[in-house]
């Protein structure tokens, strides 16, 4: 199972993973995205709700939405 | 329905060891969004990117505190403006308007200060290598040669008999100053004798005669007390020389090396805490030429200070042209001025100001030029937030040696633009092109 799931995200943007004993500082974006994964959104699917939602164009979030998934890889959340 | 506010997504894993008395390091932007009143946008949009910017005012407020350090505590100093640490002719021209004549290691440097109207006799000709064509130009024009060799020495001898003249010559000393690493490369070392043997063969060729002494013992110097044992030791040649030869030294040269408000790297304190002020340097120095001149008339005192005068009045403002993520997490940032711009990129920690204030924490992230070359990084771990497309990073103090030392390498060397006193922001050098690159191909 991928890790995100078991992350717990709270008020104050900071998520922990239980097992992994790591937290981490988000910004109310990242907390959407993650949010979105736990309900196993793909990427494309997140990057059609956000960019129904927030000022940005598309091409754009497309390279912040991967930058972000990168990082999630790193930290072994995806 | 109008649309909300977008921030690029970001998650950091919190490490709490970062945490400390001096604040997080996540949160803290550095900001410049000016220079002499300019703003860093307006700059972009006049003069494009990349480009150095050059600040008249700070220069010559520099120049100013250092000259006054000088010449409040000794009556005859002059300065020489050292053309390799920045040879653009408009600030070649903002120094020798202030009163300083040039220092020049080479033919070109030596043409160039001509050609901006300096006369010979003002113009102090250092260096290990001074053709010979070169050497008696200058010989001719009445420059201040400073002899590195004894090669040099048979040459200018050889130049005597052809103008028929004795020739006036300085030399250059190296010396142990308690400084590492000790510079040994130039001129004739004083504590094994050279220097003083070098000086005895001048005389008994009797074609050259010795009317200065020069010293320059390092680079971006951290110890003022190092000027004085140079200073004491030049004083105590010049003693010697005087006596032994019945000649007179009109003037002493101390070379330059003061240090920049820089970051050299691996000194961990910041430069405001370990460089010296001009008040130190010129403590040093002047009381040590008090202390131990013997002669009924004191010497003058030359200086070639250079990294010290103009580095804090330069500036590289570069553009983000694209950034990704590194397999390690890291981000790294393409920017459109990379180390082909910055050659002391390799010794010293730049400060990093942004344009504006960012939404987001910062990172660990990796500045990167443009050069297809992996050896392209300007800053390797810099904590900054999510920067866009666009984004102006002005990079500092770049003001010495940069310019000079810039390789045209896979792009055109930048445009470099002047702030004058009156903060009107103009062009001093144009980007090269094309016909730049092809110059002089056949």
């Amino acid at each position: 199972m991928k890790q995100i799931s078991e992350l717990i995200l709270d008020e104050n943007n900071v998520a922990f993973h239980p097992m992994m004993g790591n937290s981490y500082q988000l910004n109310f974006l990242a907390k959407e995205i993650i949010s979105l994964l736990k309900s196993n959104k793909n990427k494309n699917e997140i990057i059609d709700a956000l960019y129904g939602k927030y000022d940005v164009n598309k091409e754009e979030l497309f390279i912040d939405v991967s930058d972000f998934y990168t990082k999630l890889k790193v930290y072994g959340l995806l | 329905m109008s649309k909300l506010q977008y921030e690029i997504p970001t998650i950091n894993k919190i490490d709490f060891a970062m945490a400390s008395k001096y604040g997080s390091p996540v949160k803290s932007q550095k900001i410049r969004t000016e220079i002499d009143g300019v703003e860093i946008s307006t700059l972009i949009q006049k003069f494009g990117s990349p480009i150095f910017v050059f600040s008249q005012r700070q220069i010559e407020q520099k120049y100013n505190t250092l000259y006054s350090a000088f010449s409040s505590r000794y009556p005859d100093v002059t300065f020489g403006w050292s053309y390799k640490t920045n040879y653009l002719n408009e600030i070649c021209k903002i120094y020798h308007n202030l009163g300083s004549v040039a220092e020049v290691v080479s033919e070109f440097e030596y043409q160039k200060a001509r050609a901006l109207g300096v006369e010979g006799k003002d113009i102090i000709f250092n260096g290990p290598y001074k053709p010979k064509a070169d050497l008696k130009i200058a010989v001719e024009e009445g420059a201040k040669i400073h002899v590195d060799n004894l090669f040099e020495i048979n040459d200018l001898e050889e130049i005597a008999d052809e103008l028929g003249i004795r020739i006036a010559v300085a030399i250059r000393i190296n010396m142990d100053t308690g400084v590492y690493p000790q510079w040994s490369r130039f001129g004739f070392n004083y504590e094994n004798g050279d220097a003083y043997e070098a000086i005895n063969r001048m005389y008994d060729g009797g074609k050259l005669y010795l009317v200065g002494l020069h010293s320059h013992i390092g680079t971006f110097m951290l110890d003022a007390n190092a000027y004085k044992l140079a200073t004491i030791k030049i004083m105590q040649l010049k003693e010697r020389v005087e006596m032994d030869f019945n000649s007179e030294i009109e003037y002493i040269d101390l070379g330059g090396g003061f240090a920049s408000k820089s970051n050299l790297k691996g000194i961990y304190q910041s430069a405001e805490v370990v460089v010296p002020t001009a008040d130190d340097y010129a403590e040093a120095i002047t009381n040590a030429i008090y202390e131990y001149n013997k002669s009924e008339k004191l010497p003058k005192l030359y200086l070639e200070t250079g990294r010290h005068l103009i580095d804090e009045a330069g500036y590289l403002l570069t553009s983000v042209w694209g950034h990704k993520r590194f397999p390690d997490a890291k981000k790294g940032y393409i920017l459109d001025a990379g180390v082909n711009l910055l050659y002391t990129s390799t010794w010293y920690n730049f400060n990093i100001e942004l344009d504006k204030r960012y939404d987001g924490d910062n990172e660990p992230s990796m500045l990167n030029g443009p050069l297809c070359m992996n050896i392209d990084i300007i800053e390797e771990n810099v904590m900054l937030p999510p920067l866009d497309r666009g984004s102006v990073i002005t990079i500092s103090p770049v003001g010495a040696y940069n310019y000079t030392q810039a390789m045209q390498f896979i792009r055109y060397k930048p445009a470099v633009v002047l702030i004058d006193k009156e903060g009107e922001a103009r062009y001093i050098k144009e980007v090269d092109d094309l016909a730049t690159i092809n110059y002089k191909e056949v």
